[in-house]
């Protein structure tokens, strides 16, 4: 590994709203009329994402370059810091990772 | 109606930020579903 990879790759689990996320490679997001189901391959863990916005955020994060500007972009005022846990939990259950 | 919609005020005021954050966001464990397929 190098110092650069080292940099780049954060920690498992560990949600820095300033860094670019992306839904992760081994997660196969399904819709659902509640929102969405996530499964990950990788981890065998299923979640359910129960709000529609929810889910079009978590599919967008790859379009901005921290999830702070997404949030900003497609989430009103009032409901952001809401908005803002809901990654942290998908991060820490790997759902979404750093890109 | 208005006793119930009072409810739903508390109900909600009750919950915690974990409890609110869980109606976003809900895992749901499917090791029991080993022998299922």
């Amino acid at each position: 590994m190098s110092i650069t990879d080292a940099r780049v790759d954060a920690p498992a689990g560990e949600f820095d709203p300033t860094r670019a996320w992306r839904v992760h490679p081994q997660v196969a997001l399904r819709d659902e009329s509640f929102g969405a189901l996530a499964y990950h391959y990788g981890t065998r863990r299923l979640l359910f994402l129960k709000s529609r916005a929810l889910v079009e955020l978590v599919s967008a994060l790859d379009r901005y370059d921290s999830a702070t500007a997404a949030i900003e972009a497609m989430v009103p005022e009032n409901e952001r810091a809401q908005y803002t846990r809901a990654l942290a939990r998908l991060a820490k259950s790997e759902v979404i990772d750093v890109h | 109606m208005l006793l119930s919609e009072e409810q739903d005020v508390q109900d909600t005021e009750a919950l915690s930020e974990d409890e609110v954050d869980e109606l976003l966001v809900e895992e749901v464990s499917i090791d029991g579903m080993c022998g299922v397929y």
